[in-house]
């Protein structure tokens, strides 16, 4: 069973002379293990394409599966539960809580979520992630890849089928940005996760196992490489 | 909680500054309330002393003791279970240097309204007095002849006893002979059953049964219609119902403002699938830990200008006033986190994500 999969889905904005088409009749699936990338550039629709896809808001028509479940039928409530246990977003500007050091970011997830990852598999997760040593720090302190690769702990310690990262890297300078594809292509692979990552950066591409390009709201497959 | 409680350690200055405000409140809040008693028990000490249950005067006085002239032979006690005379005057009393305004009232030394001596001895004889121990902070002493204007009597200072106030006044009581001397002089004999009022206690003021011309008032609309109780009680509600609005306005402002600083936090803590209700409550638990700090805070600086105010500052504290007023506070300040709190539901995370 594909973890995403939109189908026929259709966004516009607007009515009469101001209506935009902004995402043209979809289809997509996603599978666990997989890093897709949504390329495209300032407009084209990826934004739309994402928070469709994570529940944010609902397309005009058609359906959106997570996990076999249609979200565009529930209501916003259902949805935000949905969002709290299935994904995990990793988004362009920081989404720490700054008046949260590291280790209260996680802890916060646990107020309002039951059964995280593990104390043993978190600690893993610091490590992996290099923030080990920075558990006790505040966002202010931390440079713009450290945030990020919080932001990625953060996003994974809930343990979500798909995590979806919104230009996770266009904070970041190209050591940087690797560095966090890397550690996402890492994760998708080792948890056996979803992840979208959408990206207007051609560079990050290598990192993907599928690559769609949209243009003008249009969704098509442009690559897809060997799974090795 | 655990957003509330962490946002305020690591923004101390800010909250310190929103406790300060309500703080300062309360504080005025609790001032004005203790003000209010105060002066509350400056006009009906005397009167509370009494433990009576109803006042009876003459219908055309308009439940003015004063105005209200009635005689000792017009009531007999029918339906109370006890019954006193009074007659009473406002003069002024000077002892060498000290002058004071006093409420004279004249008793018999017999009947209930006699308060207890804390120091000296009761009246015995005509032109002694019982005075308000309040006197003696002004300088009057046991033995001290007063002279009162108007009036070629003086009287002497055999005891005091505490909590006998009227109408702002300290009170000498005296027999009623006293009383009729220095009102009447020299007809005083002529008006020796001349009096004010009768005070009664009964369990059912509708048994008491006076004569035409007369009514019986109870104790509560009695004190209410002092000259100028009314106003002033309602003055000093007033300005504290208004500190109560005005607390719910500032800090309502305040929380607004402070989370439309955070909207886009907000917005993406609910694009993570955490809930409205969430925030709602962690915005309510830090109003009710800012509001709960800032009136006990409130409370402990009046207590300590409570101890340090002069006597002469007519200031009183019923604890239970202000442990209402309290939970006031508190309470309108979290109705003032209803503005912050719609719009937390009104937030669209997809906005904060900039979808």
């Amino acid at each position: 069973m594909a973890v995403l999969e939109m189908k026929q889905v259709r966004k516009i904005f607007g009515s009469g002379h101001t209506e935009v088409e902004a995402l043209k009749p979809t289809d997509f699936s996603s599978q666990q293990g997989e890093l897709i990338a949504v390329i495209g550039p300032s407009g084209s629709g990826k934004s739309t394409f994402l928070t469709i896809a994570g529940g944010l808001q609902t397309p005009t028509s058609g359906q959106v599966f997570m996990n076999g479940t249609d979200i565009t039928k529930l209501k916003e409530k259902q949805r935000s539960a949905i969002r709290l246990k299935e994904i995990g977003f990793v988004l362009q500007s920081s989404n720490l809580v700054p008046f949260l050091n590291v280790k209260q970011q996680m802890r916060l997830l646990d107020k309002v979520k039951k059964h995280n990852l593990p104390s043993e598999k978190l600690q893993e997760l610091y490590q992996t992630l290099g923030i080990h040593k920075l558990l006790n720090s505040f966002p202010s302190d931390l440079s713009g890849g450290e945030k990020q690769r919080v932001a990625i702990a953060k996003a994974l310690y809930t343990d979500p089928s798909i995590i979806l990262a919104d230009e996770p890297t266009a904070s970041l300078d190209s050591d940087r940005a690797f560095e966090v594809m890397e550690m996402l292509q890492e994760i998708t692979t080792k948890s056996n996760k979803t992840t979208i990552v959408v990206t207007h950066d051609t560079r990050l591409i290598d990192y993907c196992d599928k690559v769609y390009q949209i243009t003008d709201g249009r969704l098509a497959l442009q690559t897809e490489q060997a799974q090795s | 909680m655990f957003l509330a409680w962490n946002e305020m350690k690591n923004n101390k200055l800010r909250f310190t500054l929103i406790v300060g405000v309500l703080l300062l409140v309360s504080y005025l809040v609790f001032l004005l309330s203790g003000l209010a008693n105060g002066l509350e028990d400056m006009n009906k000490a005397a009167v509370d002393k009494w433990e009576a249950q109803g006042v009876i005067l003459t219908e055309e006085s308009d439940v003015n003791l004063p105005q209200s002239s009635l005689s000792l032979e017009d009531y007999d006690g029918e339906g109370a279970d006890e019954f006193a005379s009074l007659a009473q005057i406002s003069s002024i009393a000077t002892s060498g240097d000290n002058k004071s305004n006093v409420a004279l009232f004249g008793i018999h030394a017999d009947e209930f309204i006699m308060p207890d001596i804390t120091e000296g001895e009761t009246f015995q004889n005509d032109n002694e007095v019982v005075a308000d121990a309040s006197l003696k902070e002004e300088g009057f002493e046991l033995g001290d002849e007063l002279q009162l204007a108007s009036t070629e009597e003086k009287l002497t200072i055999v005891g005091f006893t505490d909590n006998a106030k009227f109408i702002a006044a300290p009170v000498l009581y005296t027999d009623l002979q006293t009383v009729h001397k220095v009102r009447y002089g020299e007809a005083a004999e002529m008006y020796k059953e001349q009096i004010n009022a009768f005070v009664i206690r009964t369990d059912d003021l509708s048994n008491v049964d006076v004569k035409e011309a007369l009514e019986v008032v109870d104790t509560t609309t009695f004190i209410e219609n002092l000259p100028g109780y009314s106003e002033q009680k309602l003055t000093l509600n007033f300005m504290i119902y208004f500190l109560f609005v005005i607390s719910a306005v500032v800090l309502a402002i305040f929380l607004y403002v402070l989370t439309i600083q955070k909207i886009s936090i907000f917005g993406v803590m609910k694009a993570q699938g955490i809930s409205s209700k969430y925030l709602a409550n962690s915005v309510i638990a830090q109003t009710f830990l800012l509001a709960a700090a800032g009136v006990v805070l409130g409370f402990l600086l009046t207590m300590v200008t409570g101890f340090f105010l002069p006597d002469i500052v007519p200031i009183a504290f019923n604890y239970l006033d202000l442990l209402l007023y309290g939970i006031v506070l508190v309470f309108v300040s979290v109705l003032g986190a209803l503005f912050s709190i719609q719009t937390i539901v009104k937030i669209d995370p997809l906005k904060a994500i900039g979808g």
